[in-house]
């Protein structure tokens, strides 16, 4: 019966095609070991794709990863994480600061001000230390004659509304610019000590100007502070660049290309996500070829990180560039803007490596690149592989045929004690706590706050959810920097201490056994988004807890844009379960200054404090390593002290490498030697990853 | 007919209209934004929310942007936000990609189903009807994914053979044939895995048809005029039997752009289902709508197919 067999043959002769192919494929045993090439590859595994392989238009981890291979930034953070130059050779910080002459001060004129600043620079003996410091800071002194202008300006109404362009006659009086050899924040502080103590405060803007249509009172006077600042500090940074750094296509890198890179950032048509990072950059000079200056509009000194970022090739996306390749793809060249060029797929840097083939949802290539100014790194190739299943990601692991992935916390266990592998760990930049919302009662009381932490075990949460993946944190700094105050010790578990604080704070236990003030059970509301294990986790470790003290705890997990849209940013919530990662700045602005408590800012706990306002400012303004790790320390005191949040932990991180993995310096001779692989004081192991190399066997390495 | 054809295709219209005013409802309204747009980013200004916002007209009214999508999707101009590549290539790309796990799948699910339930409905009750009832329910219940992780370590400790991804990594220069296998390779774990819970439902379905069937007096009939067995069962049962699985035949085409996320995920499989998903994660709204868009055109092509393929299958439907 022809139907039967067919029914029964066709099945089979699939399933025979289908299962020979096994024989053709290689087994593991021959890709990992068969293949010499593959010792001289990185293979490294990432769970998500990269989406755009510009450094200045990503966002996410997976494509920051490829750009830092790719790219090169004109500095980058050391071993000790201090600034150290890259493709800049060297820098210098200096400021230009102006003020505007008082006349009603009565300090003089213009002229007789100069000289008395010169003069008191040469004989300093009856003035205060922080006084002849700022002084001896001075290198230069000079004036800038009074100006007649008009400026066009939009003006807010009394309503609120935008009113049209009004033009403004300006006239400035003289202006005194002191060109300084480093930047002071102090300086105009001290300068007052001179000059007289209102100088500047006292300095009258709005009768220099005359608006052309009647302008509300309190508008004008801010619209004449705008145009006629009373003093001005003006950092600027001189970047001398590496000279014959070329871009993989040959070119060699120039001045032009960092002009370039600050001028694609600040394009709004190429809708940067970095542009907040230049916003404060008054401009962008090309002095030579080779030496770069950049003269910022205030003092913000997370302002020099922020040239790490990868420095385009001016010649390839330039507007001609960008127009070519319109017209060739056939797009109209007026809505062409960097966004949709085809760089963004197989970008050209100056970086390590050069780009070879990107496919998506599968793997990235990178070749090395033997024109590396820092000379070629010791891999051929790196590629980056997407895997998007953590368990298929240690399997390929246990094969051979990736090198790297990010290891979870319950692999390591299995991980770490196999002979085959050498692993890593170090403490993350990010942290987790639980934040109380201090707008409301009881958390507007520091010592309920305190109690609340000291009725937790964070040490019973790092062991049991993190599987002794992380460990405490007492404030809002990265703690492998300087600027975390290590003096500050961890709040003690102690339920008892935290049952007295919350006495002595008038909450005493009722019959039933929960705590009462005034008839009024202490109750709330503890919340945190979905999805993250961790976090839930830590909210029935707390509940508990705070129920074992008598506090009447409930909780509630959200989807996470619920819980931001309409808890967090409407500051509807009581105390919350949340994380933040940050950089190794110092600058705690948008997450500590109580100007940023505003519904949608990120101060949603309202945490507000005088002192600690003026040292984020400080910290912000100041260029001085050291005087910004003292403010930190003070800061991260204050911080700690009232307890606007409950620190709970920073997760560690692990890494998991085979041992054959090791550095290779090559010295004068030619003749190589081989050294384990060292994590950097700061945990950063993959430091010096262009020296790594694999070799055929574990290398017998002394320690 | 043509008349049948028209008015269906009208119908069509109207509910793929309806469609897609719901869809994009659906995904408007779900609370979130795109990740371009991160309000929890300490680096990120009200001001550049606003610009993305814009740039991505999420400040305009819904039925403004309901045309603004609409217009660019028809005109094919839509732009992913993630990367800002043009929608219909990426999802060009990611359909190449999925339809030979699709077409191997169907191939496996449609041609293992009919022997097994025909069996099964002949010698119903027997011992063979039992073990494949019995593997077809324990085949629905296990869950796809802990089934492929049993598979993948299996294979992986077993055989010692890659399995992940749609080609052995880094297999280099090898023939073409090689090259073609490995592919082969590559495509049959993942297929078989996305076909066995097909087989389990379809094989059951094959079983109570030809249950029915044989029931029928035409059957007794030609088993009472002595024809042998096989013929009985495989040219009068069967072909009356097979009626219904054509309708299904139409509908398997919106499993074209579908894919399957878990089973892509797994085995890091650059296809559909996992481009859809991660638009999902990321709510770039413009590669949602449009994989949403196509899968229910192709649900609205299935259901016109079959309708025509019942027509033309059965002479008793006339219109």
């Amino acid at each position: 019966m022809t139907t039967r067999r067919l029914l029964i043959l066709i099945p089979l002769a699939i399933s025979l095609v289908l299962v020979q192919s096994y024989f053709w494929v290689p087994t593991y045993e021959q890709q990992a070991k068969g293949n010499p090439g593959r010792l001289e590859e990185y293979i490294n595994a990432s769970s998500g794709d990269a989406s755009i392989l510009n450094p200045i238009l990503s966002a996410d981890s997976a494509s920051s990863e490829i750009e830092a291979k790719v790219f090169e930034g004109l500095l980058d953070r050391d071993e000790d994480l201090r600034l150290r130059g890259r493709l800049a050779k060297s820098w210098r910080i200096y400021e230009i600061a102006y003020f505007y002459l008082n006349e009603r001060a009565g300090a003089g004129d213009a002229g007789t001000t100069v000289e008395r600043l010169r003069r008191l620079k040469e004989q300093t003996s009856q003035l205060p230390a922080g006084v002849v410091r700022t002084l001896d800071n001075i290198d230069n002194i000079s004036v800038v004659p009074a100006r007649h202008f008009f400026v066009d300006k939009p003006i807010r109404g009394d309503d609120g509304a935008m009113v049209g362009p009004v033009r403004i006659e300006v006239s400035a009086p003289p202006r005194i610019k002191l060109e300084m050899k480093a930047v002071d924040q102090d300086l105009f502080t001290h300068l007052e000590k001179i000059l007289g103590a209102t100088y500047f405060d006292g300095f009258d803007a709005l009768q220099h100007i005359k608006p052309g249509a009647a302008v509300g009172n309190g508008a004008l006077l801010s619209l004449a502070r705008e145009i006629l600042p009373a003093t001005a500090h003006h950092p600027v940074i001189e970047f001398h660049l590496r000279p014959d750094v070329k871009f993989h296509d040959g070119h060699v890198l120039d001045a032009e290309d960092v002009r370039f890179t600050y001028e694609a950032i600040v394009n709004p048509d190429n809708l940067s996500p970095r542009v907040a990072d230049y916003e404060p950059v008054k401009d962008v000079e090309v002095v030579d070829p080779l030496t770069v200056r950049i003269t910022y509009k205030r003092l913000y000194s997370p302002a020099l990180v922020s040239w790490a970022m990868g420095i385009l090739p001016e010649h390839l996306l330039n507007a001609g560039a960008l127009e070519k390749e319109a017209l060739k793809a056939g797009k109209d060249p007026a809505a062409f803007t960097l966004r949709q060029s085809g760089f963004n797929r197989s970008p050209v840097g100056c970086g390590p490596f050069v780009f070879r083939e990107w496919k998506s949802d599968q793997h990235i290539i990178l070749d090395r690149f033997d024109d590396y100014w820092e000379g070629p790194p010791n891999y051929k190739r790196y590629v980056f592989r997407v895997i998007p299943d953590p368990l298929t990601q240690e399997m390929e692991f246990y094969a051979g045929t990736i090198d790297a992935y990010a290891v979870q916390p319950h692999q390591v266990e299995r991980l770490k004690n196999n002979p085959r592998f050498q692993s890593f760990s170090g403490a993350s930049f990010g942290y987790t706590y639980i934040g109380y919302n201090m707008r409301r009662e009881p958390f507007d009381d520091v010592r309920v706050r305190k109690a609340l932490g000291m009725a937790i075990d964070t040490q019973e949460i790092i062991k049991y959810v993190l599987y002794d993946q992380g460990e405490p944190i007492t404030g809002p700094f990265v703690k492998q920097t300087d600027y975390y105050n290590h003096a500050i010790a961890p709040l003690p578990y102690d339920p008892e201490a935290a049952l007295a604080l919350l006495a002595e704070a008038g909450w005493h236990r009722n019959g039933q056994g929960w705590l009462e003030k005034d008839g009024k059970r202490l109750q709330f509301t503890l919340i945190t988004n979905n999805g993250n294990e961790l976090r839930k986790a830590i909210l029935a470790i707390a509940q508990d807890a705070w129920k074992q003290i008598g506090i009447d705890v409930s909780t509630d997990l959200l989807e996470w844009s619920v819980f931001i849209q309409e808890r967090v940013n409407k500051q509807d919530f009581d105390a919350l379960v949340l994380g933040w990662s940050m950089g190794i700045d110092p600058d705690l602005f948008q997450i500590w200054h109580s100007s940023q408590t505003h519904p949608h800012q990120l101060n949603f706990v309202g945490f507000r404090n005088p002192e600690a306002d003026d040292l984020i400012i400080k910290i912000r303004q100041e260029y001085n390593h050291d005087r910004q790790v003292k403010d930190c320390h003070r800061l991260h005191e204050i911080i700690f002290r009232e307890q606007p949040y409950t620190f709970l932990y920073v997760g560690k991180w692990t890494a998991v490498l085979d041992k054959r993995i090791v550095i290779k310096t090559v010295d004068e001779k030619g003749t190589p030697s081989y050294e384990k692989i060292k994590p950097t004081k700061t945990g950063s192991y993959t430091y010096y990853f262009n020296k790594w190399i694999k070799l055929a066997q574990a290398p017998d390495l002394t320690p | 007919m043509i008349a049948f054809i028209g008015r269906s295709a009208v119908q069509k219209i109207v509910t793929l209209f309806f469609v897609s005013i719901v869809s994009f409802l659906i995904i408007h309204l779900a609370p979130g934004e795109p990740s371009q747009v991160d309000p929890m980013n300490p680096k990120f200004t009200p001001e550049m929310v606003e610009r993305f916002r814009e740039a991505f007209h999420l400040d305009e009214p819904l039925y403004v942007q309901y045309l603004y999508f609409y217009r660019d999707l028809l005109s094919g101009k839509t732009i992913s936000w993630k990367d800002s590549r043009p929608v219909l290539v990426k999802i060009w790309e990611r359909f190449l990609n999925s339809l030979p796990l699709f077409i191997v799948g169907t191939l496996l699910t449609w041609t293992i189903s009919f022997p097994v339930g025909i069996q099964s409905a002949i010698k119903r009750g027997g011992i063979y009807d039992r073990t494949a009832t019995f593997f077809s329910y324990f085949l629905i219940s296990i869950p796809s994914f802990f089934f492929a992780y049993v598979m993948i370590i299996f294979v992986v400790t077993r055989f010692q053979v890659p399995v992940i991804g749609m080609q052995t990594f880094g297999l280099g220069d090898t023939s073409v044939l090689n090259t073609l296998m490995d592919r082969i390779w590559h495509l049959l774990i993942p297929s078989v895995l996305s076909a066995v819970a097909g087989i389990a439902v379809l094989s059951r379905y094959v079983r109570s048809q030809m249950l029915e069937v044989t029931g029928q007096d035409y059957v007794r009939t030609a088993r009472a005029k002595g024809l042998p067995p096989d013929q009985v069962y495989y040219k009068h049962a069967l072909r009356n039997a097979l009626l219904p699985f054509v309708t299904m035949f139409g509908l398997i085409l919106p499993g074209l752009i579908g894919g399957s996320v878990i089973i892509e995920s797994i085995f890091s499989w650059p296809g559909m289902g996992r481009m859809a998903y991660e638009a999902i994660l990321a709510r770039d709204y413009p590669v949602i709508l449009t994989v949403n868009f196509i899968s229910a055109l192709l649900v609205l092509i299935g259901t016109f197919v079959s309708d025509i393929l019942y027509l033309v299958v059965d002479p008793r439907i006339r219109l």
